[in-house]
């Protein structure tokens, strides 16, 4: 009962501030503690305990209670626990002590919070817009419950434009985006150059605008969210709409049926191979290496289309509904995945040797780019780009969930703190993935696939469920509610932090190492972006003035 | 009747690189993507390239559209007067009208064409393209000059025809220089023709092209096809300089001998290009600067004869 | 293409009993349903949004949809990815439009009539109906079971 402990350690401290305490599993910690504390408690937690620190989430609740909701979830990973730190605020005045001073990664949430939900974080460092576009008027917030989904604000103004930072001295300014051919997606870097060296950078990103979570809270049922949720990212989609249902599970005390965990592991895994061969190959591709990136591509292809077999398509699996899952995997699909598992690992073998030799690669990857422990615990960061600063955290060994409490697996880490440790984490996952699936095609028993639910899912239960997407945790957070479909639903795809790494990992470096710096954390823009409201049929939100690009692109200086 | 051979070698040279350039390429590209595992496109898909490229709009995106047009131009014209110099399975046609020297200086021009098609566009992307190109050719068209001039000393002359006949080879009974320069220049090939490792300047990854980010249609067109003939001629420098084995052959013989080198040049750009990844700009200058360095002592053995 | 390839939903309609389950669940809402009268349900099942999910053909109870796998559907015409059923509805004798789903997160939404709006493809739900004072569609009435 870790879980306890520490809450026991929190009272210790604070005793008066704390509220009321959940202890819905010994995994998962809830607190609900004064606002005029919450600072300080984070400092405790975030510094003293040394928690990882996974998001901040501010809610709407004032339908229900009257209130608005604010929560900064950590996550203690030696304990395996997820804590999530709640405060209410009055509904006519919401204003919060800003954490950014003390908690560094809060930074974006925070700014998220008060553009999407109008929850002002008094105190913070940097308090720009994040996500809304330039022109969106001040007092509109998307995620207020009173804003219907598809409003469009009549005050839009379509010529403003967001205000960078002044150059610093000496510097001129590259803009690296919002299009760029190693950028998949919108973003937008404003990189002060000295020479060829970069000496610090500005970032404007939030520019895809989906509404995801508002159509989620609003038109969208328990079970057709899955199916959103996939959508959230090209390739960890599988990852989200598992977090999804895991945290709605999480909510409502549900679990799965065996074989569906064990499918999920499966297919989750799968989802990693096929990333991190896809990544590898990237990384090649944007050191001009295009041999191994064709071949690393070449590699990948049977595990897609082993998903297509299993689940009827090659990236959308349509997996998960809540309590269960919706595809099986038959014997005989079970004897072709362990045969394209054996394929791949005789084809992985030999690249992972060409890539290890190659000087080249190594001469382009070593020291670049480097995140040290120091920027990882500071930016909040995750995944690779953590393990390969020696942060031992994996959510698959430290938050299990799914089937990955009864597989052995190892938790690969680097110390090299670059582009390169990067590289070689996600190479030798590979392998265990493959492990992975190979004891969980041998460990599944016969069963049912889906949960019978007869009863309605409880209102306003709280679940938080964190994913090992390839490029990290994936964390959720699920209020649940009337009407068949969540009151708040919160997603935080591992970019959302390790996005906020990269001005560290970039400054002082050269111009030519900016890209491959970028594409180590492996940048999934459509995941940070998930959230943004946009009207659905006329979609004229324009982030980007057109005066501003054109100035851009035609810009000397 | 030299005038007559002149320009009917000249026109004869400018038709085969011409008409010859984008068949290479497209060799190149077929051979990459077997490499790679691919299929790859059809041999003839970089003439379909070009010709879609010239039926497109010429647009005019840049400050000074005057300037670009021109560069454009000028990257053209200035390899395929190289290629009026240049012995190809017989003789220079324009072998009197001028030297060694002037080789240098065109194939410079090559190089400058290209500066100037970045400058005259003017985006942030060019002007880095341009800057890395401009360090790349301060340290890499001295190792060219100072292999033809190794070249020269040996011939005792800077003519074209002498030079350019393996001439390097020339001095004493093991030529030392000429074996030094041979291999710097086999290791600063890929530069020359700016293949990866060493396509600093345009890397599509970093830099979207670099100085040619701004151009497309025609413009595009001339300046592909530039580039494409610019692998053929530095191929045939190198083939003259250092491939002279076989060039005195009979007409026909001797002829196809060189193509058959120059194909095989290709091949070996192709295939150090597939297995390598890109340099960085710092790395590849220290790269050419220890070149630079070696190939200073080559010139040292040849002024003594060696 | 594999066994279970998702491709395109077909609708059978001499199996289908007009339920509405598929449209209540299907996530990107591109199947509707307009009552005409008490006999006559049309339902209308629009490709352009569709995802291939599988959900409508999981949750029909007359198993009278099936994904085929078809998936090379672009088309010039919008009306080539679409199909419309025009379903004669015998009544019950109970409550004229009551088919019980067996999941409670699987259960109708939406009962009774519907009018979603055929001409511009559009669902009508009650987005927005969170506050008591907030009609959820102001201008046509719905008979919701919530």
């Amino acid at each position: 009962m870790i879980a306890r402990e520490r809450l026991n350690q929190l009272k210790d401290k604070f005793g008066s501030a704390i509220l009321r305490a959940d202890l819905p599993s010994d995994r998962q910690l809830f607190v609900w503690v004064q606002p005029e504390a919450v600072k300080e408690l984070c400092r405790h937690i975030f510094r003293d305990l040394d928690a990882r620190y996974v998001i901040s989430i501010g809610a709407d609740d004032r339908p229900f209670s009257g209130k608005f909701i604010v929560a900064h979830d950590f996550a203690f990973d030696t304990d395996h626990v997820l804590c999530s730190l709640l405060a209410q605020l009055p509904g006519d005045e919401p204003k919060i002590e800003s954490i950014s001073g003390v908690v560094p990664a809060a930074n974006w949430a925070e700014r998220e919070m008060r553009d999407l939900v109008g929850i002002e974080s008094v105190g913070h460092p940097y308090p720009k817009r994040l996500v809304l576009p330039d022109g969106w008027p001040e007092d509109v917030h998307p995620l207020r419950k009173d804003v219907p989904w598809n409003h469009v604000p009549p005050e839009f103004k379509e010529g403003a434009s967001f205000e960078f930072e002044k150059t610093p001295e000496g510097c001129t300014v590259v803009p690296f985006g919002p299009f760029h051919p190693t950028l998949d997606e919108p973003a937008h870097f404003r990189l002060y150059v000295e020479g060829e060296m970069v000496r610090g950078c500005e970032y404007r990103g939030f520019m895809a605008h989906r509404g995801i979570e508002k159509l989620a809270e609003s038109v969208m049922s328990y079970n057709d969210i899955p199916v959103l949720a996939e959508r959230i990212c090209g390739i960890c989609g599988c990852v989200h709409s598992v977090a999804y249902t895991q945290a709605v599970e999480a909510a409502a005390a549900l679990r799965p049926p065996p074989r569906a965990e064990y499918i999920r592991t499966i297919l989750l895994e799968m989802e990693r191979l096929h990333s991190h061969l896809l990544w590898v190959g990237l990384a090649c591709h944007i050191v001009g290496f295009d041999t191994l990136f064709m071949q690393a591509f070449r590699i990948r292809e049977p595990v897609m289309w082993m998903a297509e077999k299993i689940t009827g398509n090659r990236k959308t699996y349509g997996l998960c509904v809540v309590g269960g899952v919706r595809w099986d995997i038959t014997p005989e699909l079970k004897a072709e995945l362990n045969q394209t598992l054996n394929k791949l690992q005789a084809e992985w073998e030999p690249l992972v040797g060409a890539v290890s030799r190659d000087k080249n690669i190594q001469k382009r990857t070593r020291g670049v780019g480097v995140a040290d422990r120091n920027v990882v615990k500071n930016a909040g960061a995750v995944g690779p780009v953590a393990r390969a600063a020696g942060v031992d955290i994996d959510c698959r060994r430290d938050h299990p969930y799914a089937a990955y409490d009864r597989v052995d697996f190892r938790v690969i880490t680097a110390t090299g703190c670059d582009v390169w440790s990067r590289v070689v984490v996600r190479m030798k996952e590979v392998f265990e993935s493959i492990a992975i699936i190979r004891q969980c095609l041998e460990k599944m028993e016969p069963g049912p696939l889906q949960l019978e639910i007869k009863d309605e899912l409880p209102v306003g239960r709280i679940g938080l469920s964190s994913v090992e997407a390839p490029r990290g945790e994936s964390h959720h957070f699920v209020i649940t509610g009337e009407n068949n479909r969540p009151r708040r639903w919160r997603v935080r795809a591992p970019t959302y932090q390790n996005l906020q790494a990269v001005p560290a990992m970039i400054r002082d470096q050269q111009i030519a190492d900016m890209t491959i710096s970028l594409g180590s954390i492996d940048p999934c823009f459509s995941c940070t972006d998930r959230m943004e409201t946009i009207e659905l049929r006329s979609g004229e939100r324009k982030t980007w003035p057109q005066k501003e690009l054109l100035a851009l692109s035609q810009g000397k200086k | 009747m030299q005038v007559v051979w002149a320009i009917f070698g000249s026109a004869l040279n400018i038709a085969l690189v011409l008409s010859l350039a984008p068949l290479l390429h497209g060799v190149m590209r077929r051979i990459t993507a077997r490499i790679q595992s691919r299929q790859g496109p059809p041999l003839l898909q970089p003439y379909f390239d070009l010709l879609k490229l010239l039926g497109k709009e010429d647009i005019e995106s840049g400050e000074t559209p005057g300037m670009q047009r021109l560069a454009a131009w000028l990257s053209l014209a200035a390899v395929l007067a190289v290629a009026c110099l240049l012995p190809m399975g017989f003789g220079a046609p324009l072998n009197l009208a001028g030297d060694v020297i002037l080789l240098i200086y065109l194939l410079t021009l090559c190089g400058v064409s290209t500066l100037l098609a970045g400058m005259a566009a003017g985006s942030t992307y060019s002007l880095i393209g341009v800057s890395r190109e401009m360090m790349t050719m301060i340290t890499l068209e001295p190792l060219l000059a100072m292999a033809l001039v190794v070249g020269a000393l040996h011939a005792g002359s800077l003519r074209l025809d002498a030079v350019l006949n393996g001439s390097v080879y020339m001095g004493g009974s093991v030529p030392w220089s000429g074996l030094i320069m041979v291999t710097v220049m086999l290791l600063s090939l890929q530069a020359f023709v700016q293949r990866v490792p060493f396509d600093v300047a345009g890397a599509e990854t970093e830099l979207m092209e670099g100085p040619l980010m701004e151009y497309s249609g025609p413009k595009l067109a001339l300046f592909q096809l530039a580039n494409m003939a610019r692998l053929v001629i530095y191929c045939a420098v190198f083939a003259g300089l250092f491939l002279p084995w076989g060039s005195q052959m009979p007409f026909p013989l001797g002829w196809l001998l060189f193509w058959v080198k120059v194909f095989a040049l290709v091949l070996l750009v192709t295939l150090v290009a597939a297995t390598h990844a890109r340099y960085r700009i710092d790395q590849a200058l220290r790269y050419f600067a220890s070149l630079l360095g070696v190939s200073a002592v080559a010139l040292v053995l040849a002024t003594f004869g060696y | 293409m594999p066994e279970g390839f998702r491709g395109r939903p077909v609708f059978d309609g001499n199996k289908c009993v007009g339920c509405g389950g598929c449209a209540n669940n299907c996530p990107a809402r591109s199947i509707l349903i307009f009552d005409v009268c008490q006999e006559l349900r049309i339902l209308q099942y629009v490709g352009g949004r569709c995802t291939y999910c599988g959900r409508c053909a999981e949750v029909c109870p007359e198993k009278a949809i099936t994904m085929s796998r078809e998936f090379e559907t672009s088309t010039n015409d919008i009306g080539d990815a679409q199909q419309r059923m025009e379903l004669f509805m015998s009544t019950c004798q109970r409550c004229g439009r009551c088919f019980k789903d067996e999941s409670a997160l699987e259960k109708l939404k939406l009962t009774g009539y519907r009018f979603d709006d055929l001409q511009n493809q559009r669902w009508i739900f009650g987005a927005g109906a969170y506050q008591e004072n907030q009609p959820a569609v102001k201008d046509i009435f719905i008979e919701m079971d919530w």
